[in-house]
C-alpha cells in the first residue's frame, strides 16, 4: 500500500488559484488574430529516443544509398563515348529571312547492339543490327543582327550492317 | 477514443486544464501575469496545432518550452535580476485557492518544495499525468521521475508533522 495515499488526498483537495476571466479573452483574442509567420516555435520537439531512430535511419539510407552508387559506378561497363558529328551548312542554303545555318550537331548518347538478326528481304542473310539514340541539333545564326536560332530533336537511327562468315 | 479540439470546446479545455497550467508555469516564475503570459502563448500555440485534448503531455511541454524561451530572453532576465536586486521579498502571489488552516500549510510547503519536485508533483497530483508523460516531458527517466515525486511526498509529509 502507498505510504502516502493520505497526503496524496489531501493534495487533491487543494485547489489550483482558477484562472481569470482576463487571461481567457487574451487567448481569445489570440486566436482570432491570424497565425504570424512561422517562428522557431516551442512546441515540444520530438524525444531524444525518436530523435535518434530518425537519426538512424537517415545515416542507415545514406549509407544504402552509398552503396549503391558505389556498385553502380563499379559494376556498370564503360560507355561509349558520345559521338558528336558537326558539320557546317554550305553558305548556299541560305534562308529568306537573313538567318545562315551555322551548325549541325549530332550527339550519339546512347549506341545499343542489339545482336544478329535475319535480314527481311534475303531471309538467309545475317545482319547486326545497332541502334543509335541521338540528339541533333541545328543552329542558324543572324550575322546582321547576331540573332540566333537553335532546334534540337532526339531521334534514332538502327544500322544493319552485313556479317560475313568465313 | 482521442478527439481533436474544435472551435467550440477551447474554452471547455482551458477551463479544465487552465489552473493545473498556471501552477505548472509558476515553476519559472513567482509572478502570476508571467505564468499566464507563458501559458497563452503556449495554449494559443498548442489550440492552432489542433492536438488531441487528451494529450495533455504535450500541452505542457509546450508550456515548459515557452517559459524556457521566455526565461532565455536576456531583457527579461536581466529585469528579473534587478527587480531582485532592488527588492529582496518580492512579493509572490499564491498559487492556490484559499483553503481552511490545515490546506494553506499544505499549500505553503509544496511552494516551499525544490522546483524539479515541486513540477512533478503538479503534473502528477493536479493534472493526473503519468510518470511516462512527465519524463517525457521533462526529458528524464520515469525511475527519476518516480523518485523526485517520492522525494516530494517525503518533504511534504515531514512539512506537516507537528513539532514536539
Amino acid at each position: 500500500m502507498n505510504d502516502f495515499s493520505e497526503l496524496e488526498a489531501e493534495l487533491k483537495q487543494l485547489r489550483p488559484a482558477p484562472v481569470a476571466d482576463q487571461l481567457f479573452a487574451r487567448i481569445e483574442r489570440a486566436l482570432a488574430r491570424p497565425e504570424a509567420a512561422p517562428s522557431a516555435g516551442f512546441l515540444p520537439r520530438p524525444s531524444r529516443r525518436a530523435r535518434a531512430w530518425w537519426s538512424l535511419g537517415l545515416g542507415l539510407s545514406g549509407a544504402t544509398a552509398l552503396v549503391l552508387l558505389g556498385l553502380t559506378f563499379f559494376a556498370e561497363p564503360p560507355r561509349p563515348e558520345p559521338a558528336i558529328a558537326e558539320k557546317t551548312a554550305a553558305p548556299s542554303e541560305r534562308l529568306t529571312s537573313g538567318f545562315q545555318p551555322s551548325a549541325l550537331t549530332q550527339l550519339v548518347y546512347r549506341q545499343r547492339d542489339e545482336g544478329l538478326v535475319f535480314s527481311p528481304n534475303q531471309s538467309e542473310r545475317l545482319l547486326r543490327r545497332v541502334r543509335y539514340d541521338t540528339r541533333e541539333t541545328m543552329q542558324w545564326r543572324n550575322p546582321r543582327t547576331g540573332a540566333s536560332l537553335r532546334v534540337s530533336y532526339p531521334a534514332e537511327q538502327v544500322v544493319l550492317t552485313p556479317v560475313s562468315f568465313q | 477514443m482521442e478527439r481533436t479540439l474544435t472551435d467550440e470546446d477551447w474554452k471547455t479545455c482551458f477551463a479544465q486544464l487552465g489552473p493545473g497550467l498556471l501552477l505548472f508555469a509558476r515553476r519559472w516564475t513567482n509572478c502570476r501575469a508571467d505564468a499566464e503570459d507563458i501559458v497563452q502563448e503556449a495554449f494559443v500555440r498548442f489550440w492552432r496545432r489542433q492536438h488531441s485534448i487528451k494529450n495533455r503531455a504535450l500541452l505542457y511541454s509546450a508550456v515548459r518550452s515557452a517559459a524556457l524561451d521566455r526565461l532565455r530572453s536576456e531583457q527579461r532576465r536581466a529585469r528579473r535580476e534587478a527587480a531582485v536586486a532592488l527588492d529582496g521579498a518580492e512579493q509572490v502571489e499564491p498559487s492556490f485557492a484559499a483553503g481552511d488552516e490545515g490546506q494553506q500549510l499544505l499549500a505553503a510547503a509544496v511552494e516551499r518544495l525544490p522546483n524539479e519536485q515541486r513540477e512533478v508533483v503538479i503534473m502528477k497530483i493536479w493534472n493526473e499525468l503519468t510518470f511516462a508523460e512527465i519524463a517525457n516531458i521533462l526529458e528524464i527517466s520515469q525511475n527519476t521521475a518516480a523518485s523526485r515525486y517520492r522525494y516530494a511526498l517525503g518533504a511534504l509529509k515531514k512539512a506537516l508533522q507537528p513539532h514536539e
